[in-house]
């Protein structure tokens, strides 16, 4: 079937199966590979989309729902060029490794200090449990997040 | 050369805080991950495998499978050219004796553990190969098993190999045991038992094989071991400079990805196929069917005099080796040699067994062996201190190794060996005691000290090559053949490139993990990347630095001990100067190599026989010391960790960030050791493959570990760096336990340290 | 996943239609953070996908006394609702226990009611408020008592061709609520958890107690000898101890391969004088 997705602002027409999921869509028909699959249950966070601004799982959205949505993906983070500042915090602070949870966490931390601004690192903390990592132990990603947080605030 | 670089100036990049270049393109998703990528007319593969734990394969019916819409191709055992697989060491090349073990690639007749592979099946689409995966046929005559290696060792249990259970057994012993005991005012006794668990990398096993105009198989997977190719090329009966392996930047490995993963399959299916084959495993794949951390049973009795000193322990540790041997000989030996802890020990035993079960197949995972003893050995220091009335951090002090002590295997420390330090580091980091927050929450704190090798056992005679070299505008190329695992193991390289040969480090470009195009390295694992491959670019660097400035001096008309080369420039003592890329053009007319390929080749020992002999059987050891305080839930028993602080001895820190990040993401991972990580088999069948049973810390679980990073810069490695991968994954197990104890007066001496357990020790549940 | 036919009924008549044609062979689709796993899993291969998301079904009012819920309302929508805060807060604070924040972006109240995880939070919760769920199907509407919906484990008694479309709650205004529960990780599945609501009279009287477990066993249950032992005393920390007593007593749990039935025992007694504690200190506030 035919279905229209808007990713990163950008409306795009594609043939999907009914039983692909936005991240197989995503990923093999689109060929962005922002999101990533972990664990095809929804609960490592390394396939976070934003959808209407929130985070969800997309291995766990049928291709069809998410049509006429707005979807974001890290590279829709990105401004001509420019790093997103959350981008930037992360790479000052070192909260990157392996990098497959990266942008997981990036899409659920910036989403939830848009409707969080200033949050505290605890509040952080609780925002980005449903997004699993195995490399950093989590507190260089929570210093990148309270960064921005305060600067979001400031700014 | 191993120590620290003889420059005439200050370090400008080793000791600064790098971005790495592989994190820029992480935080945009630019990173092409093994799973990232296709191929035109790339098929599909998934594995079929036994649901049995213990069986024989009596029919195998491929046909209505072969037959399903898209279905390029399905192998059995038959269709394999080479059908053994040896688990040498990786990379090595040298005997290695019982190290040496055996598998097939998929089952022929005998089925040994859950998930062992069957069948491959390529399709035009993974759903397609996952349905004809499911209709192929396999009758399967169920055999008993033995699911535990107690049970494995006893005379009557079933074979798991014709050559009986028991797969190796180590012995170490030197002193009169006895007598040590008959002397020491105390002995403390204790059983430890730790559990299965798996690397739960977030990348699962994944990759994509080709064939290229050359006719070379080609497969791009995430692996810590390119020189599997060498595997690949047996099972094919290709010669081996006809396989090329290319590594991907991982998404973790933590040793999981150390053996063979997907790349034989691959292989295979793209040499049967003659098409691109792309193989992702599913997390429910991963857990089931990939080796886990062996599982071990210790019994530690220690004896000591009231005046703290230790004078005897015996050791018996009991491992679990699954169906297949993998790396689990080796993984004894590191338990064997490191099973006394950083102490100094006048007697000491160690009697460490592994054995052959029908459960899934254990092998390398970060620690490595050295990992669980630390549970062990630490648990028995704080009985110690206990039994003496003494502080536990007293007891570790005085015990410490010091520069010149021996291991009980013999090898004697040849550095200053900083765990006093540590214990004060990290212990008065935890700061102020924090109150118990409501009446049935009580707090402790504890201590653990750990010792972990980094480096390969010296009589492998590692090496590890590099290849640094300019282009004619300046900007430097590295090739080394190392994995980068998520731990920054090719910036390093940049970095120290860098700093030797006088450019911003935004000037290189490093092309790593190849094994047709950059210079082998040896596996990313043991902790010996930074030490072999920091060395080897540090050797290149240092060479090629060498020839330029000799060439420099030729053009400047100077003694070639005046000139140095910083910030793209080649400097005289006299103030004359020289542009890199005039310097570059100068030596592209005097016909002076503008590059140059270094080989690092560790300090080779000669094997040590563990029970007889004596002597040095790792390069170096990495020590560390970790400080808890954990709040008990005294009516549910959950714990939980309020803090932290995790002290190591890295030689130098290299890069100060990525560091601290290895500390603390190890720390974390070994709280999921401590606390909730566990392969529960019933009867060998594995009931937690997915993440909703098989649980890894978030970072609600956590707190925020401190990384204190101790420099007493005498390591092997560059600049006296020291590995810092695997150590500080061990000591968190034993320092929440020791503090538990401290908090509730009741210890845990078995893995993971749930809140069932800790109910159950504090006597609340009633059956 | 195995291919299925995918269906966005755009009415309740036609999603219920669907329904009757295709029975057993049709999966109703939500949220989908239940049905998709074993979908991705390859545990169920339905013929048919029902997508009823586009069904006018969601929506939070208050009328007469009692709160209406939407079944397509998302956890996430009752986690911040102001009139939740307002009127039923026990249930916004079990809402917010739920998965983690994906789940609860996309996960529906009627999702989580008839998927009945025997440790789902929503399913207890619901048996504590005394709700009321509404159903529809081709032979009509009719409403089922939450003790009699959830019938065992992942079980209820919603017909193959039949849609839960609400639930209504009595209202609880003055009553202080709370929902204890321990799991092993943060937002992990409850090993056991609790619900109280309690109500006290101007003289300080208990006179509506509620207590309701998920974790215990196939369903989640209400323990009438609990609430019956706080009715008409004080709620005293030795009452509630009684009360917390006789729930353990009255509880059967099973064991599974992580966690015995001995220690589920030993937490329900916590967890229900924990819960009971603070819904009465909330109930007490009211005054």
């Amino acid at each position: 079937m035919r279905v229209s997705l808007h990713i990163n602002r950008r409306a795009r027409a594609v043939d999907v199966e009914p039983s692909s999921t936005l991240l197989d869509v995503l990923r093999d028909t689109l060929g962005i590979f922002d999101v990533k699959e972990g664990c095809g249950e929804g609960v490592c966070g390394a396939c976070t989309v934003l959808l209407d601004g929130r985070p969800v799982s997309s291995c766990l959205v049928l291709a069809p729902t998410a049509a006429h949505r707005a979807i974001v993906t890290v590279r829709g983070l990105e401004d001509d060029g420019e790093l997103h500042p959350l981008q930037q915090a992360f790479l000052r602070h070192g909260a990157v490794q392996c990098g497959f949870c990266t942008p997981g966490m990036l899409l659920t931390g910036l989403a939830f200090i848009e409707r969080h601004p200033g949050a505290d690192r605890e509040a952080l903390r609780h925002a980005i449990e449903g997004n699993l990592c195995r490399c950093t132990g989590y507190a260089k990603i929570l210093d990148a997040l309270e960064d921005y947080a305060r600067e979001s605030k400031r700014g | 050369m191993a120590d620290g670089v003889a420059l005439e100036r200050d370090l400008r990049l080793i000791g600064t805080r790098v971005i790495r270049h592989d994190a820029r393109d992480k935080v945009v998703a630019a990173t092409a991950y093994a799973g990232d990528w296709a191929m035109p007319g790339m098929l599909h593969a998934v594995v079929v495998r036994s649901p049995y734990a213990s069986a024989r394969i009596r029919a195998l019916d491929t046909k209505r499978a072969a037959a399903m819409p898209g279905v390029a191709t399905i192998m059995i055992a038959s269709d394999v050219p080479r059908n053994t697989l040896w688990t040498d060491i990786p990379g090595q090349t040298t005997e290695v004796g019982p190290l040496r073990a055996r598998l097939h690639v998929l089952a022929e007749d005998r089925i040994r553990h859950q998930g062992e592979p069957i069948a491959l099946v390529a399709a035009e689409t993974e759903g397609q190969a996952r349905d004809a995966a499911e209709a192929v046929v396999v009758e399967y005559e169920p055999l008993p098993g033995v699911f535990d290696p107690a049970a494995a060792l006893a005379p009557d249990a079933p074979r798991v190999h014709d050559e009986g259970n028991l797969l190796a057994h180590w012995r170490v012993s030197r002193g009169d045991v006895a007598a040590g005991f008959a002397r020491a005012d105390v002995v403390v006794e204790g059983e430890y038992v730790t559990q299965h668990v798996d690397s739960a990398y977030l990348e699962p096993e994944s990759g994509v094989a080709w064939i290229d105009s050359d006719g070379v198989v080609t497969i791009r997977l995430s692996t810590q071991v390119i020189e599997h190719f060498r595997d690949v090329a047996e099972v094919l009966a290709l010669p081996q400079n006809r396989v090329r392996i290319i590594g991907t930047y991982l998404g973790g490995g933590f040793g999981g990805k150390e053996d063979v993963t997907v790349e034989v399959y691959l292989g295979l299916l793209a040499w049967q196929t003659k098409r691109p084959v792309k193989m992702v495993w599913s997390r429910q794949e991963s857990l089931l069917s990939r080796a886990k951390r062996h599982p071990y049973r210790m019994r530690y009795r220690t004896g000591a005099l009231r005046t703290g000193e230790i004078v005897a322990q015996e050791v018996e540790l009991l491992g679990d080796s699954g169906g297949y041997a993998y790396l689990s000989a080796l993984v004894l030996l590191y338990s064997t040699v490191t099973a006394s802890g950083p102490y100094r020990l006048p007697a000491a035993s160690v009697d460490a067994r592994v054995a052959y079960t029908n459960n899934p197949p254990t092998s390398a995972m970060r620690g490595f062996g050295a990992m669980q003893v630390v549970f062990g050995y630490e648990s028995q220091m704080d009985r110690v201190a206990r039994g003496l009335g003494m502080s536990p951090l007293e007891v570790r002090r005085i015990n410490a190794l010091r520069r010149g002590d021996a291991l009980p295997v013999g090898q004697v420390m040849e550095t200053h060996v900083a765990v006093p330090e540590l214990i004060d580091r990290a212990w008065s980091a935890l700061g102020e005691p924090t109150p118990p927050r409501a009446p049935h929450v009580k707090v402790g704190r504890g201590i653990a000290c750990n010792l972990q090798p980094y480096g390969r056992i010296v009589w492998l005679h590692d090496w590890s090559s590099a290849w640094v070299g300019f282009e004619m505008d300046g900007s430097l190329v590295v090739r080394s053949g190392a994995p980068d695992v998520g731990g920054g193991q090719a910036s390093s390289l940049c970095q120290i490139a860098a700093e030797v040969l006088g450019v911003p480090i935004e000037q290189v470009s490093v092309h790593i993990a190849d094994s047709a195009l950059t210079p082998l390295a040896g596996t990313t694992t043991a902790s010996r990347q930074l030490y072999m491959s920091g060395n080897a670019v540090l050797k290149a660097s240092r060479e090629l630095r060498e020839q330029l400035l000799a060439a420099a001096a030729r053009m400047l008309d100077v003694d070639a001990a005046s000139v140095d080369m910083i910030d793209n420039t080649v400097r005289a003592g006299d103030g004359r100067s020289l542009t890199l890329v005039e310097l570059l053009r100068g030596c592209a007319r005097m016909g002076v190599p503008r590059s140059h390929l270094g080989v690092y080749h560790a300090p080779a020992g000669e094997p040590v026989d563990l029970e007889k002999g004596s002597g040095k059987v790792f390069p170096d050891y990495t020590f560390g010391c970790h400080a808890a305080e954990v709040e008990v839930d005294v009516e549910t028993g959950r714990v939980t960790v309020l803090k932290l602080a995790a002290a190591h001895d890295v030689g130098r820190a290299i890069n100060p960030q990525s560091v601290e990040g290895q500390i603390q993401g190890g720390a974390v991972q070994g709280l999921g050791y401590a606390l909730m990580e566990e392969v529960v088999l019933d009867q060998g069948i594995n009931l937690t493959t997915s993440f909703a049973s098989y649980l890894i810390p978030s970072a609600g679980d956590v707190p925020d570990v401190d990384p204190l990073v101790v420099e007493s810069g005498e390591g092997l490695g560059p600049f006296g760096a020291r590995g810092i991968g695997e150590p500080p994954i061990a000591p968190p197990a034993a320092a929440v336990a020791n503090a538990i104890e401290d908090a509730t007066g009741v210890r845990i001496t078995r893995l993971p340290i749930t809140p069932e357990r800790v109910a159950r020790a504090l006597g609340l549940v009633e059956e | 996943m195995h291919a299925f036919d995918y269906v966005a009924p755009r009415s309740l008549d036609e999603a219920l239609g669907v329904l009757a044609e295709h029975g057993e062979e049709a999966k109703v689709l939500a949220g989908g953070q239940s049905l998709i796993p074993l979908l991705n899993y390859r545990l169920a291969k339905p013929r048919v996908v029902v997508d009823i998301n586009g069904l006018p079904l969601d929506g939070l009012s208050v009328a007469k006394g009692r709160l209406r819920l939407g079944a397509l309302t998302r956890h996430a929508a009752l986690e911040e609702s102001l009139e939740l805060a307002r009127y039923c807060p026990v249930l916004r604070e079990a809402a917010a226990l739920i998965g983690n924040v994906r789940v609860r972006t996309l996960g529906t109240l009627g999702g989580s009611l008839t998927y009945a995880d025997p440790a789902g939070e929503l399913p207890m919760v619901m048996l504590a408020l005394d709700a009321e769920l509404a159903i529809a199907g081709h032979a009509g509407r009719r409403t089922v008592a939450a003790g009699d919906f959830f019938t065992g484990p992942l079980t209820t008694a919603l017909a193959a061709d039949e849609l839960l479309i609400g639930v209504e709650i009595p209202m609880t205004r003055d009553m202080g609520g709370a929902v204890e529960e321990v799991s092993r990780r943060a937002g992990d599945f409850a090993i056991v958890a609790a619900t109280a609501l309690v109500r006290v009279d101007r003289r300080g009287r208990v006179d509506d107690a509620r207590l309701a477990f998920a974790g215990v066993g196939p369903k989640p249950v209400r323990i009438a000898a609990a609430e019956e032992l706080l009715v008409g005393s004080e709620p005293t920390s030795d009452r509630i101890a009684e009360a917390a007593d006789a729930a353990r007593a009255a509880v059967a749990p099973e064991a599974d391969a992580f966690v015995s039935a001995a220690y589920r025992r030993l937490l329900v007694g916590v967890l229900a004088r924990r819960a009971l504690a603070r819904a009465a200190a909330r109930a007490l506030a009211v005054h």
